[in-house]
């Protein structure tokens, strides 16, 4: 059997792998029905799913720590599976308040003390965990305004919808996980109020 | 051990549950260290470590992923992940060492099919790749999208191709059975086998006039 690779077809995997030229799924379609070549040690094998079983572990904890009030409103709600018009009402805050808090499109700062209260009560949230969002939530509707400007000037002739959409939500998970420091009279602003916050659920 | 169908493995990887893993290192592990190896050539042990990054980027991302249309949709997207892993591998490489270091260059030169002028068309093609991949001077990353625009004359020119001579050359590039594009070209498999050296020449032929070589 000739096992010598000739450099064209080396030149086509390339085209292939950067995306220049594709087979229709047909390559895709291909792999399973090929005879297995080699099979992993049994202990190499192991120590791989053992890996990828923390991995798994450690992604379900992030994803059970909601990182916003939006992501924790939307994920409360998804799993319970209700519709918006279902929680607002019970929450005693308008239609449009409660979209926007979903959205992370309103500062909770907004919001008045006894609607947290009441939705802290509602959601049995620890109220840490509730600072924590709030904290989170209102730096990222403060910090918006700063990448909507830089994601304006964005611009591609190809799929500019979509990967302004990437952009954005990479943004918006970038805001939500970095601790920014906020201007000093903002910072007051979210102190007094978390402070406010916790005097009243004393 | 019965096969587990796509199906399960997301739904088990999705509820957190440990088996899920297991059933995805025994249904993916050996079939994409298989590609690795023998169609793209990557060495065993910088496959394994591909494999397992994969594998990884598979159980970090299933909470993206949802099934459209049928279970194959799940093998669709491991072998994209798979995909744009080899294509960094490739990228590192061609960045570091130097594809043409790599390729079987005497196979190549021993082919007398293939003049002087055609084995430098690869070479160009090549180089011009590794030059978009290395590292500007001033520091600056390089534009990774750039990389592929390198690769531009070679789809234009598959495009002057027949369209069966365009698909026997994308598919055995990836070491699609003869059998198998018979089935998508209506060609005869013994045809396509003759006929696959020829087309090749044609389209490095069509491939040069794309290609300015620096002399």
């Amino acid at each position: 059997m000739n096992t010598r690779r000739d450099t064209i077809d080396l030149l086509l995997q390339l085209a292939f792998l950067e995306g220049k030229i594709t087979t229709h799924g047909l390559y895709e379609q291909t792999v399973p029905k090929r005879k297995p070549l080699m099979r992993s040690a049994d202990t190499a094998r192991a120590a791989l799913a053992q890996k990828l079983e923390v991995a798994l572990l450690s992604s379900r904890s992030r994803a059970t720590s909601p990182l916003t009030l939006g992501t924790f409103l939307r994920g409360w709600r998804q799993h319970q599976s209700l519709r918006p018009q279902d929680v607002f009402s019970r929450l005693g805050i308008s239609s449009n308040i409660y979209r926007m808090l979903e959205r992370d499109r309103i500062s909770p700062l907004k919001i008045s003390l006894a609607s947290w209260k009441k939705m802290r009560q509602f959601f049995q949230i620890p109220l840490n965990v509730l600072e924590d969002m709030i904290r989170r939530t209102h730096q990222l509707v403060y910090f918006r305004t700063s990448f909507r400007t830089t994601l304006a000037r964005y611009d591609a002739r190809k799929n500019k919808k979509m990967k302004a959409a990437t952009l954005e939500k990479a943004a918006e998970e970038l805001f939500a996980r970095a601790t920014l420091p906020l201007p000093q009279k903002e910072q007051e602003k979210l102190n007094a109020f978390l402070k406010a916050l916790a005097n009243d659920n004393v | 051990m019965a096969r587990v169908s796509n199906q399960q493995i997301v739904r088990e990887l999705k509820e957190g549950d440990r088996i899920g893993c297991r059933h995805l290192v025994d249904l993916y592990q050996w079939r994409l260290l298989g590609e690795a190896t023998r169609v793209f050539r990557v060495p065993r042990v910088d496959a394994e470590e591909l494999v397992n990054d994969v594998l990884l980027a598979v159980v970090n991302k299933i909470s993206t992923f949802e099934f459209k249309r049928s279970d194959g949709d799940f093998h669709f997207w491991v072998m994209t992940i798979f995909r744009n892993r080899v294509r960094d591998f490739m990228r590192h490489r061609a960045s570091t060492d130097g594809l043409w270091e790599n390729f079987d260059e005497a196979a190549l030169e021993d082919d007398k099919a293939y003049s002087a002028s055609e084995r430098e068309v690869v070479r160009s093609i090549l180089q011009n790749y590794e030059e978009t991949l290395t590292l500007p001077e001033d520091g600056e990353a390089p534009a990774k999208n750039s990389a592929g625009g390198a690769l531009e004359a070679i789809a234009q020119a598959l495009d002057k191709l027949e369209t069966w001579e365009r698909v026997l050359l994308r598919c055995r590039a990836l070491e699609i059975p003869y059998e198998e594009i018979a089935r998508q070209t209506g060609k005869p498999a013994k045809h396509l086998k003759v006929y696959h050296a020829r087309v090749k020449k044609k389209f490095l032929n069509i491939l040069a006039q794309y290609v300015p070589i620096a002399r």
